[in-house]
């Protein structure tokens, strides 16, 4: 790295409402390098990409671009100078082609469908990467689209490609596919940032690496000065290094009746032929790839979904059920813990303590005229203490709390509903190292007080620290079912897989 | 990190920008005419601008409360003469006030819940189902009770029109008192009720409320009633007042853009989950100072629809450039 920067942060600052996302960070990024950001969420990786990116004004700092102080006022100014972000939710519009993704933006006021099929294909060919640009993005694999954003910044003759999370959505081969597309492109000197959770790909594939806490940059160096107890280090700082592995699973009571059972449950094309049970007291885990038909079971238990004319029969509590609307089954005390809390998990316009308000409110509000606001903030306050909630203030909305933070706000407007069986999708998904362990101690007091625990999750490590058994869901039905004992990463991952 | 610009007061809710600049606005304007037009700083004429505003205020409760939940009610001023209609001739034929009320009540409560089980059991859009009821009920109500007509005259000597249209308290017009006491139930429903924190959390996020047990359909049947009701009365109003039922206010279609208009000009954004009494306030402030400011300088309909179409866009392009959106903030169906 003998030349000049080609991007240069100079003690940039971003606040947010008083909020510093990123204070005084240093960065520096040299053309043709592959800059890895590591951190947790919350640390500031995403702010610093949107500074660099233009979508968002620095507070206080410089941005420089060849050495030149810049204002980047849009993301348009960004690409102009050669600055492409790839994001997390690929930005594709579905029902436009690949190739007319690829030049959206650039258009001129007419163009040949043939010519910008040829530049698209060009690209893509010179990418070794087989698409038809002719395809709608909306029918590509979320690895294709990722790598049609590529394509889509190569044609822009992106100098700089800044990568949010490009591996968390993608198998093992797609991943190795896009590190050598990396590479090839780091040849031909384009510079690139990507944001990694995965802390193994950062210290392989990176040339250098940045670890953000807090805001703060803590450090950069070159990637063969780290190993991952280093980055750990770096990223959670002295105190929270991961509680160790509890011991074996609870022995199951001999006469214990399942909470639920599940059996030969269709639904469409994602659910087909899923049985289990779900014994109280017990944290099933289910582990699956995604699309596996998890998320949509769970869906269809509480009624929200409705399964197939004849699609299968669930039992709560040895009586069967069938479910028009999740209020129904909420009122049986079954509850869901949503994969994706800013979708349909908790409400924006609403403050930590309303949101667990409603929770109580939907299954203790039946019949009532007014709602008891003050006896529903307490208890809301209450849970507030007892999952310890941080808001900032009372009334603050929960779209400024933190991820952890938000994610015990959803799952303590389940818990304040009592429920007998409770379905966690994904409970640490966007959340920080810290409020991993706490929300995993949740779940685990939560079954040890004798309720039914269904644990999704596509993270490994997770299912295998809480479940007390295993199941594996493959293209919609339970493929197997391990006791906590048998359950070990290969065999999980050889039976979603094969 | 789910964090926008200046829509947000530090750390705190969002303050509601264009309701303040509203305000602004109806107050210069205000202060304007009373300099400038003879006669419209006058006690007389304020009575008037509070008594002829009383029936768009009550339609604006119903469609705020709607709007709040998310949905939208295009069959509010069909189900306003409809109910007009059938009380007026039940009053016609010899029934008295009261029972005759019950039954409008009744019948509009009908059509209130035809429009929720449409909207939360048979899941059609909103916007369609009130729609389609719309036309239905007008074209049932022409057809069966006027048999084509669209002009039914009350008796001004029947003593419940001479209660509606006269003063219920001396010096308090009872069109006033019915509005205010739509605005206190609209402010009760919403603030208080156990089914207004299920229209807020429906309006904020629906997924959510669903699959939170929510009685999301329960609570949509409560919306469209309430907004049904309102429309009647907002009729009874209207109908004592001007001796007649018309039903050219509901093919001439203006009345129910002015109450969209006054809804989201008082800052309750199409989108749903946020606003209150106060926004349907300050919206119907606007738009009747403008309206009685505007007759007053013999300013001719015409003119008045236009002026009030460039209010809109301007509050809308106001609202944009107050609360500017992103990728991050942007919602469907935002204003």
């Amino acid at each position: 790295m003998t030349s000049e920067p080609i991007i240069g942060l100079e003690k940039a600052t971003k606040t947010y409402g008083g909020i510093a996302a990123l204070s005084a960070a240093d960065f520096t990024l040299y053309p043709g390098e592959i800059h890895a950001l590591v951190g947790e969420n919350g640390a500031g990786k995403s702010t610093l990409c949107k500074l660099i990116a233009g979508v968002v004004a620095p507070s206080e700092g410089r941005l420089r671009i060849d050495g030149e102080v810049v204002g980047l006022a849009t993301p348009k100014d960004a690409t102009r100078r050669g600055i492409s972000m790839v994001y997390q939710e690929t930005s594709l519009v579905p029902q436009l082609t690949v190739a007319q993704n690829m030049v959206l933006g650039r258009e001129r006021p007419f163009n040949s469908v043939r010519k910008v099929r040829n530049a698209a294909r060009q690209v893509l060919q010179r990418l070794n990467f087989k698409v038809d640009p002719s395809q709608l993005a909306g029918s590509l694999s979320t690895a294709k689209r990722q790598m049609v954003e590529i394509a889509r910044a190569v044609l822009n003759e992106a100098r700089v490609i800044i990568l949010d999370e490009p591996t968390a959505a993608l198998t093992p081969e797609e991943t190795d596919h896009l590190f050598d597309l990396m590479k090839t492109l780091q040849r031909n000197g384009v510079a690139m940032i990507f944001i990694s959770h995965a802390l193994e790909e950062a210290l392989t594939h990176a040339d250098r690496i940045s670890v953000l806490r807090n805001g703060r940059l803590m450090v950069t160096g070159p990637a063969v000065d780290f190993d991952r107890e280093r980055l750990i280090h770096h990223m959670i700082g002295e105190e929270l290094l991961e509680t160790e592995r509890p011991a074996a699973a609870r022995p199951r009571t001999a006469a214990a009746l399942p909470v639920l059972q599940v059996e030969n449950v269709r639904m469409g094309a994602m659910v087909n032929n899923m049985s289990f049970s779900v014994f109280p007291g017990e944290i099933t885990g289910i582990a699956g790839l995604i699309g596996s038909g998890r998320s949509e079971v769970a869906k269809v238990i509480l009624g929200h979904t409705k399964r197939n004319f004849g699609g299968g029969r669930i039992w709560l509590d040895g009586r069967e059920v069938r479910y028009n609307l999740p209020a129904q089954a909420v009122r049986d005390g079954i509850a869901y813990v949503s994969e994706d809390r800013k979708l349909d998990g908790f409400f924006e316009t609403m403050s930590a303590r309303e949101n667990i308000g409603l929770g109580w409110l939907a299954k203790f509000g039946r019949g009532r005229i007014l709602a008891p606001l003050r006896r529903m903030r307490r208890l809301a306050g209450q849970w507030e203490d007892r999952l310890s909630i941080r808001s900032i203030g009372a009334d603050q909305s929960v779209l400024y709390l933190s991820g952890g933070n938000q994610q015990k706000v959803v799952i303590a407007k389940s818990l304040v509903q009592e429920p007998r069986l409770v379905i966690f999708d994904e409970p640490t998904r966007g959340v920080d190292v810290g409020a991993i362990a706490e929300i995993r101690q949740i779940v685990r007091d939560f079954a040890a007080g004798g309720a039914g625990v269904i644990l999704i999750s596509s993270y490994l490590p997770e299912i295998l620290d809480l479940s007390d058994r295993v199941l594996v869901a493959k293209s919609g039905t339970i493929v197997a079912d391990f006791p906590r004992e048998e359950a070990t990463a290969a065999k999980i991952l050889h039976a979603a897989i094969h | 990190m789910a964090i926008g610009f200046a829509t947000k007061d530090r750390g705190g809710r969002r303050r509601n920008l264009l309701e303040l600049v509203v305000m602004a606005v109806t107050a210069a304007l205000f202060v304007l005419f009373a300099i400038g037009i003879e006669g419209f700083a006058t006690p007389g004429n304020l009575g008037v601008v509070l008594s002829n505003s009383a029936s768009l205020v009550i339609l604006s409760c119903g469609m705020a409360v709607v709007i709040v939940s998310r949905g939208l009610e295009l069959a509010l001023i069909a189900e306003m003469v409809a109910g007009a209609t059938t009380f007026s001739i039940l009053i016609n034929a010899g029934v008295g006030g009261p029972e005759a009320l019950l039954l409008a009540v009744g019948a509009m409560a009908l059509v209130g819940c035809a429009n929720a089980w449409l909207i939360a059991y048979v899941e059609i859009p909103a916007m369609l189902a009130t729609l389609a009821s719309a036309m239905f009920v007008t074209g049932l109500v022409r057809y069966a009770v006027l048999g084509g007509e669209f002009l039914l005259l009350l008796p001004k000597s029947n003593p419940a029109v001479v209660l509606l249209s006269g003063d219920i308290l001396p010096g308090v017009p009872a069109p006033v008192a019915l509005m205010v006491a739509a605005l206190v139930a609209t402010g009760f429903l919403l603030r208080y009720s156990a089914a207004g924190r299920t229209i807020y959390a429906m309006g904020d996020n629906f997924q959510a409320a669903r699959l939170g047990g929510l009685p999301v359909r329960t609570t949509t049947i409560v919306v469209y009633v309430f907004a049904a009701l309102m429309a009647l009365f907002a009729g009874l109003v209207t109908a004592a007042a001007s001796g007649t039922v018309d039903f050219r206010t509901v093919t001439n279609g203006s009345l129910l853009f002015e109450v969209i208009l006054v809804v989201v000009l008082g800052g309750i954004p199409l989108r749903g989950g946020r606003g209150g009494v106060r926004n349907i306030i300050v919206g119907v402030a606007l738009i009747a100072v403008l309206r009685n400011g505007m007759t007053l300088m013999n300013v001719t309909t015409q003119m008045q629809d236009v002026i009030k179409g460039f209010v809109l866009i301007i509050a809308i392009v106001l609202d944009n450039y107050l609360n500017p959106r992103d990728t991050e903030t942007d919602t469907a169906g935002d204003l």
